[in-house]
């Protein structure tokens, strides 16, 4: 290997690792904006959501991490299934109600977690069998994180598959483009709304789950997230799986080896990362075929 | 268009509002003599957000000692007023502006943070009512008359382990903080004393942004790179918990020593970093096992009370507490917040958890330092680093 390139491997890796994270947070603000034109800011909410199922039910066992996993899955639904509710009859009303209403959402449920679990920073350990770390190339590179890009690679094919290579995910695209011929089609228009924001949201707090020993939950940490999704969303291109993918892997590498390389510049490289996208492509990476 | 959202009725509301709470209290009440009933103290603490954890310690440690002199300070029952701090410099000053315009008290304890106390200087200095601050204490602090602080100065921390870092390290030293006003201060601190003692830097000195930074590793990879044979840096609360945790995750504890002020191991973020803070090296002015008289009074009743070992907060506020019990004493007959506050200027040794110290003309301790290790998940005394404040 390259000098370069060992002097820096750590953070490429960990670059991946914290952008398949964004990505699993990301593609659901993505899709329920892109596809349903709904404005969502509470969408860091569900991670944090998320992170706190995960510190409250792990004890150190694989089967408190499953067992926080499907619970976040179901808390997730819910949430997403609750925001479409309350979100609906704002939908000829414009991006603005609907971002009133989901930020205010945001403080209610924040201050609600911060009542029951107190204002701390709640450090979440990964499961016994997968704390500690690994040689890799002569570094030593923490063992959840590589189990996490495993696993969030994973979720990120199925969504891909999901949404761009199904007749499910043919549906929602058709749905997007013409809503009166699908309905026209016998098709419940409202139940793929629904279906479109509940797996959106769950996505996120299954990232909150997953992602709750990167980035543990704590007062604040629903608008990092929320922030940082935003900046995917608007790079990556809107309502596109693949874009959301690009979109996280660049902000990933950017949070990562860009820091290492420019500390001095941190503050700056996510927003010029942005201004810099957006000046050469301003529908993002990967604009969406259905809104270009 | 009933139901619409009307700016120019809120405007209005709201203007009205802040014009009422504005002129009430306007008159200063704090000249009269409080000589029949109980002495009223404001404790200006956090009790919502970030820093309720903090709040709660100080608030602890000002409680036990009132209630280790049976409810008295000084020989006077004492009524204790909470005002909520919240968590910016506007929320501090406008529960101080209620402790000392509405309720009158003799007197103020508490202050989390530092814009707050600079927000609230001139509301002590010229309504001459005396702050006994048991945490806040930024360098820039100076010329007040009214403001005493029972901490320390905020450079103090990384001041007292500059030299000995500089003696032990055997090579350069990667300083690493905060991107805040404290961070600066700790490494400008510790710069004060490490590079005449003959210290090196490793590379250039990098501050993260704050609140932002959750993910350390590109600066771990940077230390790493450096050479550096150990690590100076300053993090507190929640960062506190991911650096120390990623320091281990990514290899590093164990293989470059890291020293820190001691809010990077004190308190609730200990518990955070579980076994990962073990063997890091911190200087501060306290610690729960330090054996002396005074301690043995405060260390255990304070665990026996609540759980857990004391913390410098709770400390600080347990002397703000025995400041205030003998300057209301040395006050004699007329108890007023200006009488209170002369006493304060003369009260001499202080006998206290942390060793003796007195207050400096600037209002801050005269005191010991100590170097603490982490051992099985507790803060212990390893040895003095002298004294700073003089």
């Amino acid at each position: 290997m390259s000098g370069w390139l060992d002097g820096n491997f750590v953070s490429v890796v960990d670059g991946v690792a914290f952008g398949l994270l964004l990505f699993t947070i990301a593609v659901g603000l993505s899709l329920v904006f892109g596809m349903m034109d709904v404005l969502n800011l509470a969408h860091g909410t569900l991670y944090l959501a998320g992170a706190y199922v995960a510190y409250a039910l792990s004890d150190g066992s694989m089967s408190g991490l499953l067992l926080a996993l499907l619970a976040g899955v179901l808390v997730g639904t819910m949430g997403g299934a609750a925001l479409t509710f309350l979100t609906q009859p704002l939908a000829r009303r414009g991006h603005l109600d609907q971002a009133v209403l989901t930020l205010g959402i945001t403080f209610i449920v924040a201050d609600l977690l911060a009542a029951s679990f107190g204002g701390d920073v709640l450090p979440t350990d990964p499961p016994t069998a997968l704390r500690g770390t690994v040689g890799l190339l002569g570094h030593s590179y923490p063992v959840y994180r590589l189990v996490f890009i495993a696993v969030a690679a994973g979720l990120a094919l199925l969504v891909y598959l999901v949404f761009e290579r199904s007749s499910l995910g043919a549906l929602v695209r058709a749905t997007v483009a013409d809503r009166d011929m699908v309905r026209a089609l016998g098709v419940d228009v409202r139940k793929v709304l629904y279906g479109v924001f509940a797996s959106g949201a769950a996505l996120a707090t299954v990232g909150g789950v997953l992602g709750a020993p990167i980035l543990g939950p704590g007062p604040g940490v629903d608008e990092t997230v929320l922030v940082l999704s935003l900046v995917v969303v608007v790079v990556g291109g809107l309502g596109s799986v693949r874009g959301a993918l690009a979109g996280a892997l660049l902000i990933g590498q950017v949070q990562t080896l860009g820091v290492a390389l420019l500390p001095e510049y941190a503050p700056f490289l996510l927003f010029g990362t942005m201004l810099i996208v957006l000046v050469v492509r301003p529908h993002g990476l990967v604009a969406s075929a259905v809104r270009a | 268009m009933a139901g619409r959202f009307r700016p120019v009725g809120l405007v209005a509301a709201s203007t009205a509002l802040l014009l009422t709470t504005a002129c009430g209290g306007a008159s200063l009440g704090t000249g009269e003599d409080q000589q029949s009933g109980p002495v009223k103290i404001g404790l200006l603490v956090p009790q919502s957000g970030t820093y309720k954890a903090l709040g709660d310690d100080m608030k602890q440690g000002f409680e036990l000692y009132v209630a280790q002199h049976g409810g008295k300070l000084g020989g006077r029952e004492v009524e204790i007023v909470v005002a909520d701090e919240g968590e910016t410099a506007d929320s501090g000053k406008a529960a101080a502006e209620k402790l000392v315009k509405q309720d009158r008290v003799l007197a103020v304890s508490g202050v989390v943070s530092s814009a707050t106390i600079n927000g609230v200087k001139d509301l002590f200095e010229t309504g001459k009512v005396p702050l006994v601050g048991s945490n806040a204490s930024p360098t820039t602090l100076t010329g007040t008359k009214y403001i005493w602080r029972t901490s320390y100065v905020n450079d103090e921390p990384g001041k007292a382990l500059g030299k000995h870092v500089a003696e032990r390290a055997g090579g350069p030293v990667f300083l690493i903080a905060a991107g805040y006003q404290a961070g600066k201060d700790e490494v400008e601190g510790f710069k004060s004393t490490f590079l005449p003692a003959g210290g090196t830097i490793a590379g250039e000195e990098v501050y993260t942004p704050f609140p932002g930074t959750k993910n350390f590793q590109p600066y771990l990879a940077q230390i790493e790179k450096s050479g550096a044979k150990a690590v100076f840096c300053f993090y507190a609360g929640g960062a506190a918990v991911d650096f120390v945790k990623q320091y281990r995750d990514f290899g590093l504890a164990g293989k470059i020593p890291l020293y820190a002020p001691g809010f990077l191991t004190e308190g609730g973020v200990l518990k955070g970093q579980g076994d990962a803070a073990n063997g890091i090296l911190t200087a501060l002015n306290y610690s729960a096992d330090l054996d002396n008289p005074a301690n043995k009074q405060f260390a255990p009743a304070y665990t026996a009370a609540h759980g857990t070992a004391p913390t410098t907060y709770a400390m600080a506020s347990w002397d703000a507490a025995q400041v205030l019990d003998k300057a209301i004493k040395a006050a004699g007959s007329t108890v007023t917040s200006a009488s209170v506050n002369e006493a304060i200027a003369r009260v001499g040794d202080i006998d206290s958890p942390r060793g003796t110290w007195r207050f400096n003309s600037g209002g801050t301790p005269v005191q010991p330092w100590y170097l603490r290790e982490v051992k099985q998940g507790a803060n212990t005394v390893s040895s003095e680093l002298g004294r700073l404040g003089g």
